[in-house]
């Protein structure tokens, strides 16, 4: 019989927020590294401050907010629970928000922080692998989702474990292929892990917050599959230089990708919803960036004049990890958090009391202006790299307007929660 | 016909959410009177289709499996909440208050869509496979219960 018994265990509500409420932090530390660096920052891809950057955002914010959602998760899609998810998740967060730090320290010109952001992250992500792989284990994969879950936990831990060793090396200044391993890292990261989540993920979510027809089930069984094997297949022949079949495999790892975007925006065009909200608005720009950055990637990988340009590679990590992650996790957070913050109200009530409903925790108008203050920053950080010196400094600080009004955002839910929880009790306590 | 209880139970959660659109719509348009009869509408099929599980197919799983501390337990309480949501948006739309309404049926949106991916995924799987043996007699009385409210729709 199917291990799933526990629905009633949902975690916590500290298990996942303390994750959300930490992204935005990572978010406004990248702005003031922007504002810091200048310019300079939109040199290279390679320079060290880029690279503190690109872990800023993708360690320090996709990463928080992905292992928080992922605890939320499990229990809801799977029916699997991570066991004992207090524990779990303070020291997960502690160790991935200290790992994030020393990674970012590392690159910028403290190279002993390499090895201490090695072993942060290495705890922080093998004990939230364990915890999750151990929930699952007797789950079986009765859907696609809960394949795909599974998958994008092996993506996850190649990601890392290749970053250790880059970490390592960069510390300990061994020998090895750098600029060939941070190829191979960053693939495993972005489609392995990443896109792989996003699609187990938006296979419910998508059709159940918009109301749109399923995926289709041949691109959904398929999809998480093709999201591992083409990392797999690819990192193999690049590591034995098969130069034709590795540009192959990477474009297909692309095409991928521009699939699922696309197959994402058709289905929100047939959705039913009366309304188009914010959160479904900021999903659809995530779809557009990461179709953008597909394309954006064959043409400079085809075309030398393209391709030979130093303003390619931060475009295509803008529209990404920007454009299209940060777009859908900040469109995440504003159903899944005023849900959370309403359901957990509804149990300390214990059916007795009716909680308020979930629009009224965060202001409508605040979710729509930081909204676009998100896109604005977007805007401005992509047109930032054809034109640094203009416009490195108003990027920096139109992120950091975004961030730290999405953290406003999600502050003023955990206010509210508090104030009802105070409410509730001290009604439950006045009447016997 | 549907050949098992995930199949006939997912299609009527996708027809309850088709309502709750069809509501979503009117409220959009303003046209009150049409809301609260789609409303009406909408909310007779949700309590049918807790109705039909709360006393048709709970108790058979739960007989089966022995336990009634289970997952029924928490579908029961879920059940509970959502009824609790529809008397909230019920109420908005008798004040005419949109705004109230929106939030009550957001909320109400989700909390359907989580609690038919845990049915979907995990509670109709397992009724499928301890229940099988008595489809030919559950599968027509589920039906028959499902249609008629449809038919009195």
């Amino acid at each position: 019989m199917q291990a799933l018994l526990s629905f009633d265990q949902a975690p916590p509500f500290s298990a996942p927020i303390r994750f959300f409420l930490t992204a935005p932090l990572f978010a406004i530390l990248a702005a003031l590294l922007i504002l810091w660096e200048g310019p300079d920052l939109f040199v290279s891809r390679w320079t060290a401050a880029t690279l503190a950057l690109t872990h800023l955002i993708t360690v320090g914010f996709m990463l928080q907010a992905m292992l928080g959602a992922m605890i939320q998760i499990l229990p809801v899609v799977a029916g699997a629970n991570i066991a004992r998810p207090r524990f779990v998740a303070a020291v997960v967060h502690l160790a991935i928000g200290s790992g994030a730090l020393c990674l970012s320290a590392g690159f910028l010109g403290h190279p002993p922080f390499f090895n201490l952001a090695a072993l942060c992250l290495g705890v922080g992500t093998a004990l939230f692998a364990a915890a999750a792989a151990w929930a699952l284990y007797s789950v079986q994969s009765t859907n696609p989702t809960i394949r795909g879950l599974k998958l994008s936990l092996i993506g996850l831990a190649v990601t890392v474990m290749l970053g250790l060793l880059l970490s390592i090396a960069l510390g300990e200044s061994l020998a090895l292929p750098l600029l060939q391993l941070t190829s191979i890292h960053l693939a495993w990261g972005v489609v392995a892990w990443s896109i792989a989540l996003l699609a187990a993920v938006a296979l419910v979510v998508v059709p159940m917050f918009q109301l749109t027809p399923a995926y289709p089930a041949d691109f959904a069984r398929r999809f998480c599959w093709a999201a591992i094997v083409l990392p797999i297949l690819w990192s193999l022949v690049d590591l034995l230089g098969w130069q034709i079949a590795s540009t192959t495999l990477a474009s297909a790892m692309a095409l991928l990708t521009g699939t699922f975007a696309l197959q994402t925006l058709r289905l929100q065009s047939q959705g039913t919803r009366a309304r188009f909200d914010a959160s479904q608005q900021l999903w659809r720009v995530g779809m557009i960036c990461l179709i953008a950055a597909c394309g954006l990637w064959l043409l400079a990988r085809f075309l030398p004049m393209l391709g030979d340009r130093r303003e390619w590679p931060l475009l295509c990590g803008i529209l990404v990890f920007v454009g299209g992650f940060m777009s859908v996790i900040v469109g995440m957070f504003y159903k899944i958090v005023p849900f959370l913050v309403w359901l957990h109200l509804q149990n300390r009530g214990g059916g007795r009391i009716l909680a308020p409903n979930m629009n009224k925790v965060i202001a409508g108008w605040q979710i729509e202006r930081q909204m676009h203050a998100h896109f604005l920053s977007l805007a401005t950080l992509l047109t930032a790299t054809l034109f640094p010196g203009w416009l490195a400094y108003p990027a920096g600080l139109l992120l950091l307007l975004a961030n730290t009004w999405l953290l406003r955002n999600l502050v003023a839910a955990i206010v509210f929660y508090r104030r009802h929880c105070a409410q509730i009790d001290a009604t439950i306590s006045a009447s016997p | 016909m549907h050949d098992n209880i995930a199949h006939l139970l997912t299609d009527d959660h996708r027809a309850c959410d088709t309502l709750l659109v069809a509501v979503e719509h009117a409220v959009a348009k303003a046209d009150w009177p049409l809301a609260k009869s789609q409303f009406a509408v909408f909310q007779a099929a949700m309590l049918t289709h807790f109705d039909v599980e709360e006393t048709i197919l709970f108790p058979r799983f739960e007989q089966k499996t022995g336990s009634a501390m289970g997952p029924t337990q928490v579908m029961r309480g879920e059940h509970g909440q959502m009824r609790q949501l529809m008397n909230g948006a019920e109420s908005a739309l008798a004040a005419g208050d949109a705004d109230d309404h929106a939030g009550h049926a957001e909320t109400l949106l989700i909390m359907m869509q989580q609690h038919n991916v845990k049915e979907e995924n995990v509670l109709y799987p397992m009724c499928d496979q301890h229940l099988a043996e008595q489809f030919a007699t559950l599968l027509p009385m589920l039906s028959e219960q499902i249609n008629n409210r449809q038919g009195a729709a």
